[in-house]
């Protein structure tokens, strides 16, 4: 049905990435350049007095202190409208709020030469406050405030008990739904801190041109949102700040918002005149920057007899560290989640989010639905067995599926289900398993056991709708058509490695029936695309894509018109455009009379030789809906019940992506899904001594995460795509990246149970818990 | 302190401190950008590059210790016979994404073929060889495939 | 105060002198000569801790090219292993296969192939951390290390060297030369086992065993164990205990016993209660093992 689309083309990229020749931020070069680095907090909660800079500026370096930038509080995401965006942040503070925090820094014509001025700053502290680590102890009555007024939107707002923003929603009548259900299960879940690891390090370059403007490499999802953060922090206009787009290596949320390390790079750059490289060390990337949310879930919910989902209470208290990044839209999303999952006849919803002295938190893939699906999925299936009814048939009953409202990023971005494959994957998946044998944990004897569970879940496919809403979402695309019939494609839009970018090549080519090897993805920048909000929320295909492609169909219509002018037809609707193999070209021609025929090439040429002017189309586009694309995982685990280790055995993963555009890179989303989302059910955890320092205090040695020889071969891995159609996205396309980790904390979960009869409400669930719990139960 | 290496094939003399890793010397002083800094202690094999044929994480070696040696990096190997069927096999079976980590995977994959740490190019085999490379985006399953299509390939072509 | 701003694990944050002398007296002399001079070989702990500024040398004298301490040799009865020689050599080393199983077994499960390249079996021991993984076999095989300095050699038991975490009987001015293994016991069994985070992760817990079976009874059984203690330790109360049992009776009573061998802690890779219940599991598991491969004494490892 497609030329391209579904098919497999190696990724434009790939030839560079595998060889290494691709350039990072970190590779990049620019002659006279400074070597920047960061004075770090060494308390977690602080107050400096002073800091001297004698002795590293008379080393050569050219210091940063909190005089030296604008004192200017922000959030450094600026996905939210302003009205909700909460900002306490500065390029560098006087009062450092947890450990690492940035005090001051340093750049200097060498690397090692920036390291002996960085402790050469003399920093002395007139107080050291004992640190709040814990949420609940942070909006205890008398705790010290570790803000005490910060910024909403424009306006200043106290800050109260610690509690950086609060969310209450109800819907129904739970107590009236509670009095009609049959089963009511109640739980409280616990997930800690955990660290991206991307495994490239953040960091930024920096230069001054000639001009007075300066271009900015860095490590982010946004180039837009990056230069209007530097923009509103420097107070420099907007058409003086470009920034580059540089490959990223690896996001999943580490660079929504604009890191700290570009703010800072600018300072320095604007301090010293000259190019200055600021890259993180591992460590202080991973200690000192930031990690993702710690959540403390209480879900009740119950069901009647008959396996009707009745009500549903969540109360979430969000750990969020010492700033806010995305404290409040998180409350609005994670109830999204809670929402969309099932069919609530009625909801209730409390949610805090509470400052503490640790590295502030940020969305890590999925923005909270991994742990909130988790938890739903956990207490769906406890409903499920106690009412006696298989868990596969509780879920198909109670989902919210075709023609339903849907508000998975939260209560101001609605819209309407209109695509659904949940039960074709439930039914292909469950027979590929072998579900129906996977047996009652209590007949389960040895000392290796096996258990087979389910998760279902979905993410939304960008944060559109058709109302504006809290959030800003839309892309941009420009297109067009080189002289020889090639295409240049630019748009701002970040690709993490999904292939995304590969996604809209394959979509411009089939609209214009050119070979995807024609269009050329433009390495751009700020200056020379139109805004695009950010690569998050699995929207680069879905809405990226449809930018993409509305922006090639316009291109295809001027293609049209001046086709119809050589090709002396009536007008541009008596004609066809076909992909030609031999040609590996389009081929217009009219209907009917087939030798009337002239290549896109051709007419390329012709525009330009007869002065008939560019062929080209600029494009923003935002979409009107952000539909789910549901995923369902099928996972088969062994645990070793004398060491507590678990094994994965056999994952299927099913996924409705709608059209799948990149077969291969598909697939791999949901390896790298499942490989994310075991990682977290059994092993990722960043936890704090007393003193406000991360345990695994100094690197990847005490952070693992697994090997190849940790996960499933390929042949324990099957993956299946639901033959769904989305109407409203390119080519019937949704999105995939952070539906493919979802559900999969919850699925392992649920094998563990079927394995072992146990239940685990804090992850991660490593061999000590695992073997604790089966020594408990004896 | 100077030290002579043999860089992807040429000598080259360089002066290094002795506070240098060969991950230094080669990024800063050499300016080969395919070693990639991840970890820096070892942990995640993006910096792996060959020294003497032996797939190692330069960010633990000190250069200055390296006099007379002969060090291959990603980007050289890449262009060998075998370098180019590891890549094109990468790039077939979708095995990249990010692409941060890919260089290391190459040079490991590259030795592991060579030197035989891969002979039946079975799965478990392949994973035992490449774990020392951490890869966080694809869950390995795309590269261990890639490897498998390489070894089929060269059992194909009667290769060793 | 935290010294956050004096890590560097992109680059070593300080420097220091470095020697590469081109014989074993030479190293010897700088050790001797040089204030603060400290021996390296591979690297991979020490370039970590100096990354970390836990150590901060003034010199670092670098033997891990020195031809004197690099070679496998089969020498009558037992094995004697240069200390610069690498975890992939042992690995590789026939030798070191057939008359040191125990030794293979656990070399073969440690750290990644590119570290493997690059450790040697000298710093592994020297950095005499708790959880190095060659300590247990060695431990049960009995090993002797050779500590040369200007002075001479003194041989000392391994089991003598290490004093707690991080911390040994080797002397500034001295070298690890060469590590003298008794032979593997013709008809001994034998089994490494660990666990650990990840693949190839530094031990949460290890066990090493090597016993004999004359009569369906086990007879001279070594245990010894690494990470469940500040030192890697032999079980001697649990040889003990199970001297001249059934297999049967060792997998009830060996348990029991091992518990008092151990010293466990908390850290953050595991929790002393975990380590202390699956030190009894790996136990079990070794002392079966142990006790087939005595049974089947043609088995070796596949190289």
């Amino acid at each position: 049905m497609y030329d391209f689309i579904g098919k497999t083309f190696p990724r434009h990229d790939g030839v560079a990435k595998a060889t290494g020749l691709v350039e990072f931020t970190f590779d990049i070069e620019i002659p006279d350049m400074l070597y920047g680095r960061i004075f770090k907090s060494p308390y977690a909660f602080a107050k400096v007095r002073r800091i001297d800079t004698s002795l590293a500026e008379s080393l050569g370096a050219v210091v940063l202190t909190p005089d030296s930038v604008p004192d200017r509080l922000f959030n450094p995401r600026l996905v939210s409208i302003e009205e909700d965006t909460f900002k306490d942040w500065r390029v560098l503070t006087y009062t450092p709020r947890y450990l690492g925090e940035p005090i001051a820094a340093v750049a200097a014509p060498s690397e090692d030469l920036a390291q002996r001025a960085l402790e050469a700053l003399k920093v002395e502290f007139e107080e050291v406050y004992e640190p709040i680590l814990d949420p609940f102890k942070a909006m205890a009555p008398g705790a010290r405030p570790i803000h005490e007024r910060i910024v909403r939107g424009r306006t200043w707002v106290e800050v109260r008990n610690n509690v950086a923003a609060e969310l209450r929603y109800s819907e129904g009548d739970v107590e009236l739904e509670e009095r009609r259900s049959d089963v009511v299960i109640e739980r409280r879940f616990h997930v800690p801190r955990r660290y991206h690891v991307q495994l490239e390090p953040k960091g930024a370059v920096c230069k001054p041109e000639p001009d007075g403007s300066i271009t900015v490499w860095t490590t982010t999802q946004t180039i837009h949102n990056t230069k209007i953060l530097i923009s509103q922090v420097y107070g420099i206009p907007m058409s003086r700040v470009n920034v580059k787009k540089v490959p990223i290596g690896g996001g999943f949320g580490s660079s929504i918002h604009t890191n700290l390390v570009t703010l800072i790079a600018v300072g320095l750059c604007l301090k010293s005149g000259r190019p200055v490289k600021l890259v993180l060390t591992r460590e202080e990337d991973m200690v000192h920057d930031h990690v993702s949310f710690e959540f403390y879930m209480r879900i009740r919910a119950g069901a009647t007899k008959d396996g009707t989902i009745t009500f549903g209470e969540f109360e979430n208290i969000l750990d969020i560290g010492a700033h806010q990044v995305q404290a409040y839209p998180l409350l609005g999303t994670a109830l999204g989640w809670f929402v969309s999952l099932y069919r609530w006849r009625a909801v209730r919803y409390y949610g805090r989010s509470v400052y503490t002295n640790k590295v502030p938190s940020c969305a890590i893939r999925g923005y909270g639905a991994p742990e909130v699906t988790w938890a739903v999925e956990t207490v769906v299936d406890e409903m499920a067995e106690e009412l006696g009814i298989d868990p596969l048939e509780f879920r198909l009953r109670n989902y919210r599926g075709r023609g339903e409202i849907f508000w998975g990023q939260g209560p101001t971005v609605k819209s309407v289900i209109r695509s659904d494959g949940v039960p074709e994957l439930i039914a292909r998946g469950s027979e590929l398993i072998g579900w129906r044998n996977r047996g009652d944990p209590r007949s389960k004897t040895g000392r290796y056991r096996r258990g087979i569970g389910v998760g279902r879940g979905f993410h939304t496919s960008g944060a559109g709708g058709p109302l504006s809403g809290a959030i800003i979402d839309y892309s941009g695309a420009i297109v067009k058509v080189n002289e020889d019939g090639t295409v240049d494609y630019i748009t701002a839009l970040q690709d993490h490695g999904g292939g995304t970018l590969d996604a809209h090549a394959k979509i411009i080519a089939e609209e214009l029936k050119i070979p995807p090897s024609k269009v050329r993805i433009v390495w751009s920048d700020t200056a020379t695309t139109v805004y695009d909000v950010c690569t998050h929320a699995s929207r680069g295909v879905y809405v990226g894509g449809e930018a993409a492609r509305r922006a090639a169909a316009e291109v295809r219509r001027k293609v049209l018109e001046y086709a119809a002018r050589i090709l002396d037809a009536v007008n541009p609707e008596a004609l066809r455009v076909e992909y030609d193999r031999e040609l590996d070209d389009a081929v217009i021609y009219v209907e009917g009379a087939p030798d009337r025929r002239v290549t896109l090439s051709e007419v390329a040429r012709i525009a330009w030789q007869r002065n008939w002017g560019s062929i080209s189309a600029s494009v923003s586009y935002r979409a009107t809906a952000a539909p789910p694309s549901f995923t369902v995982y099928f996972v088969e685990v062994e645990v070793d019940t004398e060491t507590g280790i678990v094994r994965p055995v056999r994952v299927v993963a099913g996924a409705d992506a709608g059209t799948v555009i990149n077969p291969e890179l598909a697939a791999g989303q949901l390896h790298g899904g499942f490989a994310m989302g075991w990682s977290w059910a059994v092993g990722d955890e960043v936890s704090y001594t007393e003193d406000g320092v991360p345990a695994h205090r100094l690197s990847v040695a005490d952070y693992k995460i697994p090997t190849a020889l940790d996960l499933p071969k390929p042949e324990e891995f099957v993956v299946l795509f639901a033959s769904t159609y989305e109407p409203t996205g390119p080519f019937g396309a949704k999105g995939l990246g952070e539906a493919a980790s979802n559900p999969v904390i919850a699925a392992v979960a649920n094998a563990i149970y079927n394995a072992i009869g146990i239940r685990f409400y804090e992850i991660p669930i490593t061999p000590e818990r695992v073997l604790e719990a089966l020594r408990e139960r004896g | 302190m100077r030290v002579r290496l043999r860089v992807n094939g040429s000598w080259v003399e360089v002066d290094v401190e002795p506070h240098e890793t060969l991950l230094n010397v080669l990024r800063d002083r050499l300016r080969i950008r395919s070693v990639k800094y991840g970890c820096g202690i070892g942990e995640c094999g993006s910096c792996t590059v060959l020294l003497n044929g032996r797939p190692v994480t330069s960010c633990l070696v000190l250069a200055a210790g390296l006099d007379g040696t002969s060090i291959e990096t990603a980007d050289y190997l890449a262009k060998t016979e075998l370098g180019t069927r590891i890549v094109n096999a990468l790039l077939l079976e979708g095995a990249i994404q990010c692409g941060y980590c890919i260089p290391g995977f190459l040079v490991t994959i590259y030795a592991a073929l060579k030197s035989g740490m891969i002979r039946r190019g079975d799965s478990t085999e392949i994973a035992r060889a490449i774990s020392g490379n951490i890869c966080r985006c694809t869950g390995y399953i795309n590269i261990v495939k890639a490897v498998r299509r390489v070894v089929a390939e060269l059992v194909a072509i009667g290769a060793d | 105060m935290l010294s956050v701003n004096r890590i560097n694990t992109y680059r070593i944050p300080f420097t220091f002198e470095y020697y590469r002398p081109r014989t074993l007296r030479e190293a010897l002399e700088i050790l001797r000569s040089v204030e603060g001079a400290k021996v390296v070989a591979g690297g991979t702990d020490l370039v970590v801790d100096m990354k970390f500024r836990r150590v901060e040398p003034k010199a670092l004298v670098d033997v891990s090219k020195l031809e004197e301490l690099r070679y496998v040799r089969l020498v009558e009865d037992y094995v004697e292993i240069g200390s610069a020689v690498t975890l992939q050599e042992l690995v590789e080393s026939e030798v070191v296969r057939a008359r040191l199983p125990l030794l293979w077994e656990a070399v073969n499960s440690m750290a990644s192939w590119q570290v493997r390249n690059i450790a040697t079996i000298g710093g592994n021991i020297c950095n005499a951390s708790p959880a190095a993984d060659t300590a247990p076999p060695l431990l049960a095989y009995g090993a002797k290390l050779l500590l040369t300095s200007l002075d001479g050699v003194r041989e000392v038991g391994i089991g003598e060297f290490f004093v707690g975490p991080k911390r040994s009987i080797i002397r500034p001015d001295e070298v690890l030369q060469a590590i003298r293994v008794p032979v593997h016991p013709a008809g001994y069994g034998w089994s490494f086992r660990k666990v650990s985070r990840t693949s190839f992760d530094i031990a949460k817990i290890s066990v090493a065993v090597l016993l004999k079976v004359d009569g369906g009874r086990i007879r001279d059984p070594r245990i010894a164990l690494g990470a469940v203690a500040p030192t890697p330790v032999r079980a001697r109360s649990t040889e003990r205990a199970i001297e001249s049992l059934s297999l049967e009776e060792a997998l009830e009573v060996g348990p029991r016993f091992v518990e008092g061998d151990i010293a466990p802690i908390d850290d953050v890779r595991s929790t002393a209660w975990y380590r202390r219940e699956v030190a009894k599991v790996l136990l079990r598991d070794s002392l079966r093992t142990a006790y087939e491969r005595s049974l089947n004494p043609g088995w070796v490892h596949e190289g």
